[in-house]
């Protein structure tokens, strides 16, 4: 009898648990599986208006791709191929300097100082201030001594034109240093949530591990490393998943797929478009985490 | 002797680092602040002063034309356009907040395959762009039908959803709403971190499932919830992918601001205010200038639920159970 009882408990439980799970999974059917499906179906079909409207597909089979990537062009005329190589670049230079970057403005914040609550609105402002929308309406159209968002001002001022004429810098790793400090405010608009989330790792490591350390002689660059990081590596791998799964959703691929498909109406290369685009986002992760694995076990 | 030279070594060095730190902070803030403050002047110029090069931080006259130019070039129905958008993102952020929290809570509480399968299609969701989807998503809105049911209702057997409110509400209500996936993952984060006890206390005292959830694990969740409101409302306040590709009629802030402002509407827009204002010439420069104007505008609602809501914010993500 009492075993009955806690039986139909746990079914009861998991029925209601179901109940509380329909809405993400209709959703997941009707929003994710279903289209995605289509995409796959699409991307191997021409298609066009049928005779009684609607839609029409005749099989093409991997020709969408074959004409992707050798005679289609993006509207500013790249190759597709030169979109996607350069979409990883970007990948491979900003993701790490908005992991790291976004680190140190978390330390910064985390510090004990006099206003430190207005630092702290200030440095979170980007998640506001972040917004594709509030980014591109800042951008100067006109270009002029007035720009907008900070750019050229490093690389114009006296101080790197010392930096190039006498540092002994090679020019090369100069240009790039430079071209970072430039986009600084593009970087910084990037890192809003990114510090949000290191800053409340960092609040949550026990004060009395840096005791330890403290009365133990390290110093700060020992401690950061023995303590800080290892408390926070696996916050540190969040951010560069967030980060990457970002700067994806920022991309220009998908201005791309829009264009093929509505203003050229090539439905079937929007599409096989869509789908290389998502092997590379997946591809990219899965390598991402299989290098950070091997970090991340180093520090446990 | 010895020690004294050290101690004031010691002063000297703390002294350099605090002043080191201090430029380092204060050198973060402006680069923040800078794009704002940069448009002072140019969005309260009066227009023909606009460009001039004497003008860096305090402008010669005193203007709000950039505004009122603003307001009548991006905003249909004047001041209410706002209010139609914070509405919009408010309600939006009801919807996301309570289905993610209710997912959320059964992904990490309830354990049976279907919330495993689940926890692993929210992470699945999260990392594959959503832009991927917009072509086979807008064509799904644009002949909707589930299973056949709308042969009920039309001759088409299909509806046309693209520009009805209630495509963006399915949206979110069926939990593919802005960023919706990582909301889900946090409150699913949050509930995992909750003692066992708190619910079994409850159902002791013969709180069924539902009754557990809206009495105990709700009120136990404001934190969470909170944050999640703070960035529910402003991603879909300032969202410009839903509202523009499946509702883009529909006439809110962001969609209205990112299709008036382009360069190609440059000309259309020097020469309306032209005629409106009856200035006989007019540069680039103040087109520029209407343009910050309107993102101003825009912002303000923002920057008021932000200020209000960012205090919260890092003391709640440290309960929100993602970090630890």
């Amino acid at each position: 009898m009492k075993k009955k009882f806690k039986m139909t408990r746990t079914l009861r439980r998991q029925l209601f648990g179901l109940l509380f799970l329909l809405p993400f999974i209709i959703g997941f059917v009707m929003f994710f599986l279903i289209p995605i499906t289509r995409t796959f179906f699409y991307s191997f079909n021409i298609i066009s208006v049928g005779e009684k409207g609607g839609m029409e597909f005749t099989p093409n089979g991997i020709q969408n791709y074959i004409d992707l990537f050798t005679k289609e062009v993006t509207s500013e005329s790249k190759t597709l191929a030169n979109l996607f190589a350069d979409q990883n670049m970007l990948l491979l230079t900003s993701v790490p300097i908005i992991v790291i970057f976004s680190l140190f403005m978390a330390l910064l914040a985390n510090r004990q100082f006099k206003g430190r609550a207005i630092v702290r609105t200030i440095f979170f402002l980007p998640i506001v201030l972040g917004l594709t929308v509030v980014i591109s309406m800042l951008k100067m159209t006109t270009g002029s001594q007035i720009t907008e968002t900070g750019n050229g001002l490093f690389s114009e001022s006296a101080i790197s034109v010392f930096l190039f004429q006498y540092s002994g810098i090679p020019r090369n790793i100069l240009v790039q240093v430079m071209g970072v400090i430039d986009n600084i405010f593009e970087l910084i608009s990037q890192a809003g949530i990114q510090t949000l989330i290191y800053l409340t790792a960092l609040q949550s490591i026990s004060p009395s591990l840096y005791e330890v350390a403290k009365i133990e002689g390290a110093t700060a660059y020992e401690t950061f490393w023995k303590v800080t990081i290892p408390s926070i590596v696996h916050i540190i791998l969040f951010v560069v998943i967030y980060t990457i799964v970002q700067m994806f959703l920022e991309s220009q691929i998908a201005e791309e797929v829009y264009s093929f498909a509505f203003e050229q109406s090539k439905i079937g290369v929007g599409s096989a478009l869509s789908v290389v685009y998502i092997f590379n986002v997946l591809i990219v992760l899965l390598l991402v985490l299989l290098i950070l694995r091997k970090v991340v076990k180093k520090y446990e | 002797m010895n020690e004294n030279s050290y101690r004031v070594k010691m002063t000297v060095k703390n002294v350099f680092i605090r002043i080191f730190l201090f430029l380092l902070i204060a050198g973060l803030c402006f680069t923040i602040l800078y794009p704002i403050l940069s448009l002072v002047p140019t969005v309260f110029s009066a227009i023909e002063d606009i460009g001039n090069p004497n003008v860096i931080w305090l402008p010669e006259k005193f203007s709000t034309l950039s505004f009122t130019a603003a307001i009548r070039l991006v905003m249909p129905n004047g001041l209410m356009t706002i209010g139609k958008t914070v509405l919009y993102a408010a309600g939006m952020m009801v919807l996301q907040v309570f289905f993610s929290a209710m997912v959320g809570y059964s992904m990490a509480r309830v354990k049976s395959v279907f919330s495993k399968i689940a926890y692993f299609l929210v992470i699945f969701v999260f990392l594959t762009p959503r832009q991927s989807l917009l072509l086979a998503q807008y064509i799904n809105f644009k002949h909707f039908d589930v299973l056949g049911i709308m042969n009920l209702f039309t001759q088409a057997g299909e509806v046309d959803l693209i520009n009805k409110p209630i495509a963006l509400v399915m949206l979110a209500v069926f939990c593919f709403g802005v960023n919706q996936s990582l909301f889900i993952f946090l409150f699913a984060q949050f509930f995992k971190n909750i003692p066992k006890e708190l619910e079994e206390a409850a159902n002791i005292d013969g709180c069924g499932f539902v009754g557990t959830y809206f009495r105990i694990m709700l009120p136990n969740a404001i934190p969470i919830i909170s944050t999640v409101a703070i960035l529910s409302f402003v991603w879909n306040y300032g969202d410009t992918y839903f509202t523009n590709y499946f509702s883009p009629n529909a006439g809110f802030m962001s969609t209205l601001l990112s299709t008036t402002f382009v360069s190609a509407n440059k000309n259309f827009i020097l020469n309306a205010l032209q005629n409106w204002y009856g200035i006989p010439t007019l540069n680039d420069f103040a087109f520029d200038a209407v343009k910050q104007a309107g993102v101003l505008i825009y912002l303000i609602p923002l920057i008021i639920v932000y200020l209000i809501g960012q205090r919260k914010l890092v003391q709640n993500m440290e309960n929100s159970g993602l970090v630890g």
